[in-house]
């Protein structure tokens, strides 16, 4: 259960076949891809426009989905992202796949009637903004355009400023003797509509006049009465609305068509990354290489499956010593829960052994520690109880499901040792309702009452980790042929920090004398070892003393900050259970029974919810830490490059061998 | 002047709530200013970059829990008031800046590496994990500083002065 052994597999076939091995071993995702050494006589394959092609046909599929998801969306539960994706043999995706381009079809539809409601709502603004401009006109009853008769001259625009006809005819008066005749068809404060007539020899003298109080013709002038433009913009509103509802209708009614397209972009998607990964793949003219690599468990059924089917040649062999070959985990449920972590950290690197197996079993005990509270481990467990029997979730989910299940388990065990449930309700509630002293509830102690003694068994705790970290370092070097290092950098520090412990402990607590004076023992033997192993790369002996305390220095500072990292351990928990047990204190504060009672329900309620969220993240980013700085520090490198498969990256199914 | 030990003794426990209180309402600010952006931009990020905002809001509620458990201890809360001499009050007083100072200044930094965790998630929502451990790390220097404060509080308690 470790890091899975890979070998390079190299696959031989025919041209004529290569199509359906490729699918084949993309639905059984067992290979990662590299591409084979420009060979004399062999060349890649080009895949040439295809894959953009099915990258856009898939965009299609996608906009066509979150249209259906705007205008017809699907009613889903709030968790219902848990649930498994369905399954789809692969016999039934090949028959299905001979739809995918008639439901193409379907997408444009639908992205063609969403492009129908754009446009439409875009005309539906302009029409309604040209009809607002027009809403000063309305009182006109010739047409805009309008420039007189045969011995008349009309002139429609606009004047700036307010005027009525009065107003307007004695400001004229003022330009020129010419007699005219005005209407003001509207006016407000900066602008007014106006028609002027005058007869035709004079109409110089008056648009002159006009003019000089800043006349302006209308810019899209009517041919027609003004309300004529404005009904007939009106009507065309009308239609338009009417190809909105129309083409929402359409959407609506293709919205069974769901899961076709959730297929269509799947199947796209399948052929986008085939068709990108065809192009790690050589010919010769007549036949094929695929090469790649593949976990050693896993060669022998590929093998099979393959020559059953096909006429392959397979060959395989050790990976070489200097290729970056890719890291696929395998662990059993109990340490594969929290790979996640350590993948958000780095994957192990090529030397390094898979320290999940070792890391589980802390990163539970420590998450429980500092979220303390059995009633929040409860929540915790029956939460993720819940979610794993309604959903049945799979892969990396899955793993996070375990992994809040495992810590939520480990929250309960230590909830109980320290006795706290929802912090202190259960005496609190005894106490104020029934007038009952229950005690204390700790099958251990609790820490309010004693903290110096989780303190000192905290770094009891981070001591251990750190141990086995360096344990596991010592074990790396030794199978890597580092005999002289692994006892060098690790017995010396093990007998210095074990001697270092107790005297250190003795500050705080009585610690018997045997204990110590075998302390001081181990701490000078441990100290001597290291300052005359450190500085073993110097080549004269100054060098070597000088590396030697330097060594010392390093190791004594680095573990005292390392240890007392794991002071968070308590510090944490005791947070979880005071802000607990205040939130408790703070719902108890009324003195008659019933106003008690009815402040505890809702204060408990939001009270613990709060607090349990917020000492969730606290602990899940803690216990991290602590692994990350701490123990990983100790032994882990990290580096190493995931096992990415040639497979089916899909969304809405999966693909299962028949 | 007899009561001068509470006055000290509560002006401790305040301080520790409100400067780790303040510390963090900056904190959670700035993060929370950025992370608005980032979720304008892709409202499925939500999830990530609010992890980020709240880091920085955990000093807040240390700082509480100090005032909190001194409160209790001197009887402020609990209605158990027992005569405590200037000394003590003082040095309750000193018990609480731990919390307060670092409280305040851990809060305002973890902020910043917060909103700098928001740009990662930003550009690479796939490594948000990386950027709560850098914020995570600034948070170190609160429980620390909690650690100290607690107990302190509590073997100040147990002398008699």
């Amino acid at each position: 259960m470790a890091k899975l052994p890979m070998k390079y597999v190299e696959i031989a076939a025919p041209l004529s076949e290569s199509k359906e091995i490729f699918d084949y071993l993309q639905m059984l995702s067992v290979i990662e891809l590299t591409g084979t050494e420009e060979v004399d006589g062999l060349s890649r394959l080009s895949a040439g426009r295809t894959p953009s092609q099915f990258e856009k046909y898939r965009t299609a599929a996608g906009d066509a989905l979150r249209i259906l998801d705007e205008y017809a969306p699907e009613k889903k539960g709030l968790l219902a992202g848990l649930a498994p994706l369905p399954e789809l043999t692969f016999a039934e995706y090949l028959k299905k796949s001979d739809e995918a381009d008639g439901l193409l079809g379907v997408c444009y539809d639908i992205c063609g009637a969403e492009r129908t409601i754009t446009q439409a709502r875009a005309a539906i603004a302009r029409l309604e903004a040209a009809r607002t401009g027009l809403e000063p006109w309305l009182g006109l009853d010739v047409p805009m355009k309008f420039s007189g008769t045969k011995q008349t001259a009309a002139m429609v625009g606009t004047l700036p400023g307010d005027y009525t006809a009065q107003t307007l005819t004695e400001a004229l008066l003022a330009q020129t003797e010419a007699a005219v005749a005005v209407e003001v068809v509207s006016h407000g404060k900066e602008r007014s509509c106006i028609f002027a007539v005058c007869e035709k020899a004079e109409e110089e003298a008056v648009f002159a006049a006009l003019r000089t109080l800043g006349f302006a013709f209308v810019s899209d002038p009517t041919k027609h009465p003004p309300q004529v433009r404005y009904e007939r913009y009106g009507k065309e509103i009308e239609q338009h609305r009417q190809e909105i509802g129309e083409a929402k209708a359409q959407i609506e009614a293709l919205a069974d068509k769901r899961r076709d397209l959730e297929f269509v972009y799947d199947y796209f998607s399948i052929r986008h990354e085939k068709y990108d990964a065809l192009q790690m793949i050589s010919t010769s003219g007549s036949a094929v290489v695929i090469s790649g690599y593949v976990a050693e468990k896993r060669v022998e059924k590929m093998t099979e499956q393959l020559e059953s089917r096909f006429t392959v040649a397979v060959a395989v062999s050790d990976p070489p010593e200097d290729a970056d070959v890719p890291v696929l985990l395998e662990n059993n449920g109990f340490a594969g829960a929290v790979e996640g972590i350590t993948k958000m950290y780095a994957m192990p690197g090529k030397e390094d052994v898979d320290p999940n197996p070792v890391m589980c079993f802390f990163y539970y005990i420590f998450f429980g520690i500092m979220l303390s509270d059995a009633g929040y481990g409860l929540l915790m467990v029956l939460g993720t109880l819940f979610a794993k029997l309604k959903f049945k979730p799979t892969g990396n989910l899955k793993k996070t499901v375990d992994m809040y299940f495992y810590c939520g388990i480990a929250t309960v065990f230590w909830g109980t040792l320290f006795g706290s449930w929802f912090g202190d309700i259960i005496p609190q509630v005894a106490k104020q309702f029934f007038d009952k002293d229950v005690g204390s509830l700790a099958l251990w102690f609790e820490p309010v009452t004693d903290p110096m003694k989780l303190m000192l068994f905290s770094f009891l705790f981070g001591i251990i980790h750190l141990f086995v970290g360096l344990g596991v370092s010592f074990y790396n070097m030794w199978r890597q042929g580092n005999k002289v290092g692994a006892i060098c950098d690790v017995i010396p520090v093990y007998l210095f920090v074990t001697g270092l412990a107790p005297l250190g402990a003795s500050i705080v607590i009585d610690v018997p004398p045997a204990i110590l004076s075998a302390g001081k023992w181990l701490l000078i033997a441990g100290t001597v070892l290291i300052v005359l192993t450190a500085g073993r790369s110097s080549k004269n002996i100054i060098g070597k003393f000088g590396l030697g305390l330097y060594g010392l220095y390093n190791t004594a500072s680095g573990w005292l900050s390392d240890i007392l990292s794991y002071s968070r351990l308590l510090a944490l928990g005791l947070c979880t259970g005071v802000i607990a047990s205040v939130i408790n204190t703070l719902a108890l504060i009324p003195s008659s029974k019933p106003v008690k009672l009815a402040l505890l329900i809702p204060v408990f309620i939001f009270g613990h919810t709060v607090n349990m969220a917020i000492n969730l993240i606290g602990t899940y980013v803690h216990t991290n830490r602590l692994q990350y700085v701490e123990f990983f520090s100790k032994f882990y490198e990290g580096g190493g490059r995931s096992f990415t498969p040639l497979h089916t990256n899909t969304k809405y199914f999966n693909l299962k061998e028949d | 002047m007899q009561n001068l030990g509470y006055v000290f003794a509560i002006l401790g426990g305040a301080l520790a709530a409100a400067l780790a209180g303040v510390g963090s309402a900056i904190g959670v600010g700035r993060a929370g200013r950025a992370a608005a952006g980032v979720v304008s931009e892709d409202p499925s990020k939500f999830g990530k970059v609010l992890i980020l905002q709240i880091l920085p809001g955990t000093q807040g509620l240390y700082g509480f829990l100090i005032a909190f458990l001194l409160f209790v201890q001197i009887g402020v809360i609990g209605g158990d008031l027992q005569a405590l001499s200037t000394a003590k009050g003082l040095m309750y007083f000193g018990a609480c800046m731990p919390m307060a100072i670092g409280g305040l200044v851990s809060a305002i930094q973890q902020g910043n590496t917060a909103v700098a965790g928001v740009n990662v998630v930003a550009k690479r929502p796939e490594e948000s994990g990386k950027a709560i451990i850098f914020a995570a790390m600034v948070e170190t220097y609160a429980v620390i500083a909690l650690l100290i404060s607690i107990l302190a509080i509590f073997s100040i308690t147990g002398l008699s002065l």
